[in-house]
């Protein structure tokens, strides 16, 4: 595949990376530290016939962008933590009613307002969960500046392949860290697009939700002729709302197996000098790269530690992580929280012995912080 | 040129971040690897700003200089460099605002300290105080000598709106000027 150098920010590169996908609109609200992925959005989709909106708040943002979809538009829009937490109802509306979206999460300090301007991993729970209820959330993690254009690419085609929201996780430093990217040429990301299905029969035949048991919905554009009713309520599969309990059951637990039963499509992860390792450092997204040169480190010293790093966050890549903790007696997980990665380790491994090493003070974790916890195991 | 690791302090407005963005550009038009990476704090304007800048022939991994490593710093507010300036190795080059950043006998002692006004140089010599990180930037790599010249003002002119193209040319020759009388001295 041909590649293409680009200079630029992580939070720059998310942005070209929704429009060489084909996302014609974005609605959100700035935040530090994530506001130029709007930035750059309103500056780029005007030039191309789409739409960048700053609503009147994170709420509103996701709901313009919910619009957007359902009209048939890839849509965007782009927060940190707490701009999540009020997009959270409306992230369930989208789990709920089956409406494709991206949302770019730059993470930094919390809870609440927390440190602004501070890198932090503090929202990977976040992701999994935002919304009460039952559904199956897809996150993929940047851990690197190529990677925010990549995973951005890739979080539009899963959005539309599995309809519900796919939430991509940058955080402050890759955000905004400034160098070069390596990232495939616009022609071949609109080559690879895949469209969401469509219904092109009589429209009196169409059920949007009435699909198979491990299918998603199949939602047409709005006005073009197909009607549906759309609601956050239990449904049929017209959209009208029901309380029939076996509709009901299958409904939410289509909502599982549709993600849940397709794993491998989803499943993405980095292994980094594993094929001889003794010791497995767990890490994502910026602080994979504190590891990485860490382990480079610790291969001078003669240790023999190798980086295993999740692309895709939720679901965990956890058969794959399981394969590694058999083998691997010491496993150490590295992360800008306290430890909400490291239960999702424990839990794919079996195993209570995983060790961590966590921060969250707003500072990055340095290489050498890991070469001395290493040390110590 | 294996490894240089360049860390600039300021104080939130100053346009210590383009300096960055300008020498890691440069870097990678050369074939090699630039990154740059700033922190700050909440208060947008006045609050502490530092940016780290690597330039390696090699992958760069981790995106901020480590403590200990840094060979040059370049300060133009007290407040950061008081914060800042442990991470500059011993022995290593900084560059401070006399006007603004005072440092203590015992730092003088233990790094090369060169006071240069920069502000004032871009305010009254160049005529544009805007211009100021630019004459940190020519200061920067008149020291280290760490990219070539005309790659670096290149890279510099394509970053800058055409209109101001020629006092940046002038800032860039006098922060050269300056780098190089106070290294005679």
């Amino acid at each position: 595949m041909a590649t293409r150098e680009i200079i630029s920010t992580g939070n720059q590169l998310a942005a070209i990376a929704a429009v060489d996908a084909g996302c014609k609109f974005f609605g959100g609200y700035p935040i530090t530290p994530s506001s130029e992925v709007m930035h750059e959005m309103s500056d780029l989709l005007p030039k191309i016939g789409g739409t960048a909106i700053q609503m009147e708040d994170e709420i509103a943002g996701i709901c313009a962008t919910i619009g957007a979809a359902m009209a048939g538009d890839r849509a965007l829009t782009a927060t940190s933590g707490p701009g999540v937490s009020l997009k959270a109802e409306n992230l369930g509306l989208a789990q709920m009613a089956e409406v494709p979206l991206v949302l770019v999460n730059v993470m930094r300090g919390g809870p609440s307002t927390g440190l602004p301007t501070r890198v932090s991993q503090g929202d990977i729970l976040q992701s999994k969960n935002p919304s009460h209820g039952d559904y199956k959330s897809i996150t993929l993690c940047a851990g690197s500046l190529a990677e925010c254009y990549t995973e951005t690419v890739r979080a539009f085609n899963l959005a539309d392949r599995f309809m519900q929201p796919v939430i991509v996780l940058l955080d402050e430093t890759i955000g905004h860290m400034h160098g070069k990217a390596d990232i495939p040429t616009a022609e071949d990301v609109k080559a690879g697009i895949v469209p969401r299905k469509r219904f092109d029969g009589p429209a009196e035949e169409y059920f949007p939700y009435g699909v198979g048991d491990d299918e998603p919905a199949v939602l047409n554009p709005m006005f073009e002729g197909y009607r549906y009713h759309f609601t956050g309520l239990h449904h049929d599969k017209n959209g009208f709302p029901t309380e029939e309990i076996e509709t009901c059951r299958k409904l939410i637990q289509r909502l599982e197996d549709k993600v849940a039963m397709h794993e491998d499509e989803l499943e993405s992860y980095e292994e980094f000098m594993m094929d001889d390792a003794e010791i497995m450092i767990v890490a994502y997204g910026s602080v994979s790269l504190a590891a990485k040169e860490a382990i480079r480190h610790l291969r001078e010293d003669g240790i023999k530690a190798g980086l295993f790093r999740p692309i895709t966050i939720w679901p965990s890549p956890a058969k794959k992580i399981k394969e590694h903790t058999d083998k691997i007696n010491k496993v150490l997980v590295v992360e800008l929280n306290i430890g909400q990665y490291h239960s999702e380790i424990q839990r794919a491994a079996s195993r209570l012995d995983i060790e961590g090493l966590f921060k969250v003070n707003g500072r990055p974790i340095s290489p050498y912080e890991i070469v001395n916890k290493v040390k110590e195991l | 040129m294996a490894k240089t690791l360049m860390r600039f302090t300021g104080v939130g407005g100053q346009g210590v971040l383009l300096a960055g963005e300008i020498f890691a550009a440069a870097k990678i038009k050369t074939g090699g690897n630039g990154l740059k990476t700033a922190t700050y704090t909440s208060q947008v304007r006045g609050g502490p700003t530092v940016v780290d800048i690597q330039l390696d022939d090699e992958e760069i991994y981790y995106p901020y200089a480590n403590d200990g490593e840094i060979g040059f710093m370049l300060s133009v507010a007290n407040v950061s460099y008081n914060s800042f300036k442990n991470g500059v190795q011993e022995g290593g080059t900084i560059v401070v605002d006399p006007n603004l950043v005072h440092p203590t006998d015992e730092d003088r002692k233990r790094w090369k300290i060169y006071e240069i006004p920069i502000i004032t140089i871009a305010k009254e010599e160049v005529g544009n105080v805007i211009t100021q990180s630019v004459v940190a930037l020519a200061i920067a790599n008149t020291m280290m000598n760490a990219i070539d010249k005309d790659v670096l003002i290149e890279t510099m002119l394509s970053k800058v709106p055409a209109k101001v193209h020629d006092v940046n040319k002038v800032a860039y020759e006098l922060g050269e000027k300056y780098a190089k009388e106070a290294m005679k001295n």
